[in-house]
């Protein structure tokens, strides 16, 4: 058996297997999170494991699902007509039950879904003024702007206006549809495929379906995959240092 | 899930209105290190603490006990970030919304929830 001392060594022979860093210290916001937690168990309002299956769940959605979707209806005509038809159904096929973890769903995402397609002269895009519902099961958590009251108040008023806020500049002959979540429905976008990915496999065109797309805040691009690397841009007008900044650094 | 549950009797200083400020939360929320600040200084790159997870898992159970409905759990998260949370990074603002709705709910009081956090940081800092 391999002792620990010889364990450490062969990690450190290969930095590339070294542990990733980790926070080592308690925060007082960590703590109130187990409180919390703790105190609702005692209490009897949930169980331990009930909390685990919600927590095990929540772990294992993504984008990734919704990614899937598209591509197979991109590339399965007959897929897509079922897909548009009966979402929640459709979603079986690849393996996705809208019923996980207890059999009915979880509170926050109940079971209508509907996915709305783009057309050369309609882009949709989706939003929940009244708190954060979001299809969860095929795009995993939703990202923290989608929540803000910002995105919410203005999305249904200015479509276009926070649309280029994001980089999306639509012609003004395409009309946006902001479609609305509520308790009851989920919706999803389905975009257009683009022009350069003809021969493309499910998989690779998969790759391209980002998050955002799928919300209706981007398009996607045969260039643009959701693991890029984050582009970095040289200012163009760069802050001229002055002799006070300069001294400070 | 069972539904079953009794608000505490001991009234915190929340019950002043549900927009006041909680003294217990409201030290957290000055001292506390929130994830964006600790996360940098650890050389750590995951975007959210550990716990958020956890977090959401509370408040699904939470909604699919019929203690706490999302709606109103999220409308009081609107409520209190544009006001007494103004200010705290997300998970950080959430977990804050969720333990000052409950405490105003009568769920849980201050005072267990004061000696349950003290006794929790206790077994981390043994452990």
């Amino acid at each position: 058996m391999q002792s620990q001392h010889d364990h450490d060594h062969a990690h450190d022979a290969n930095a590339a297997h070294r542990a990733a860093p980790m926070v080592d210290e308690i925060s007082d916001f960590e703590v109130l999170e187990i409180a919390v937690r703790e105190l609702a168990i005692e209490k009897g309002l949930f169980t331990a494991d009930e909390h685990r299956r919600f927590t095990e769940w929540a772990e294992s959605i993504g984008p990734a699902a919704g990614s899937r979707l598209v591509a197979k209806a991109w590339t399965d005509p007959a897929f897509k007509a079922r897909l548009l038809a009966d979402a929640v159904a459709a979603c079986r096929e690849i393996g996705l039950d809208w019923a996980e973890p207890t059999g009915t769903g979880t509170p926050s995402d109940y079971m209508e879904f509907r996915v709305l397609e783009d057309t050369p002269n309609l882009h949709h895009v989706i939003v929940c003024t009244l708190c954060s519902c979001y299809p969860r099961p095929v795009l995993g958590h939703s990202p923290y702007w989608y929540r803000s009251p910002n995105y919410r108040r203005r999305l249904v008023r200015w479509p276009r206006q926070v649309l280029a806020e994001f980089g999306l500049q639509l012609p003004p002959e395409v009309e946006i549809r902001v479609e609305d979540s509520n308790q009851k429905h989920r919706f999803m976008v389905l975009p257009m495929r683009p022009p350069g990915t003809e021969g493309w496999t499910e998989e690779q065109l998969a790759e391209i379906v980002t998050r955002d797309c799928m919300i209706g805040v981007a398009l996607p691009r045969p260039d643009r995959k959701a693991d890029d690397p984050r582009p970095v841009q040289p200012a163009r007008r760069p802050v001229e240092s002055t002799s006070a900044n300069r001294a400070a650094g | 899930m069972s539904a079953q549950h009794r608000p505490s009797s001991a009234a915190p200083t929340a019950s002043q209105g549900p927009k006041a400020p909680i003294r217990l939360l409201e030290d957290i929320r000055r001292a506390g290190k929130t994830w964006a600040e600790l996360a940098p200084r650890w050389g750590v790159s995951e975007p959210d603490p550990p716990w958020k997870t956890s977090l959401h898992a509370t408040c699904e159970c939470l909604s699919a006990a019929a203690v706490l409905p999302v709606l109103e759990r999220r409308r009081a998260e609107d409520e209190l970030g544009e006001t007494l949370y103004c200010g705290t990074p997300a998970p950080e603002q959430q977990l804050l919304a969720l333990a000052h709705t409950m405490l105003t709910r009568g769920l849980l009081s201050e005072e267990e929830l004061a000696r349950r956090i003290k006794e929790v940081r206790t077994r981390l800092v043994a452990s």
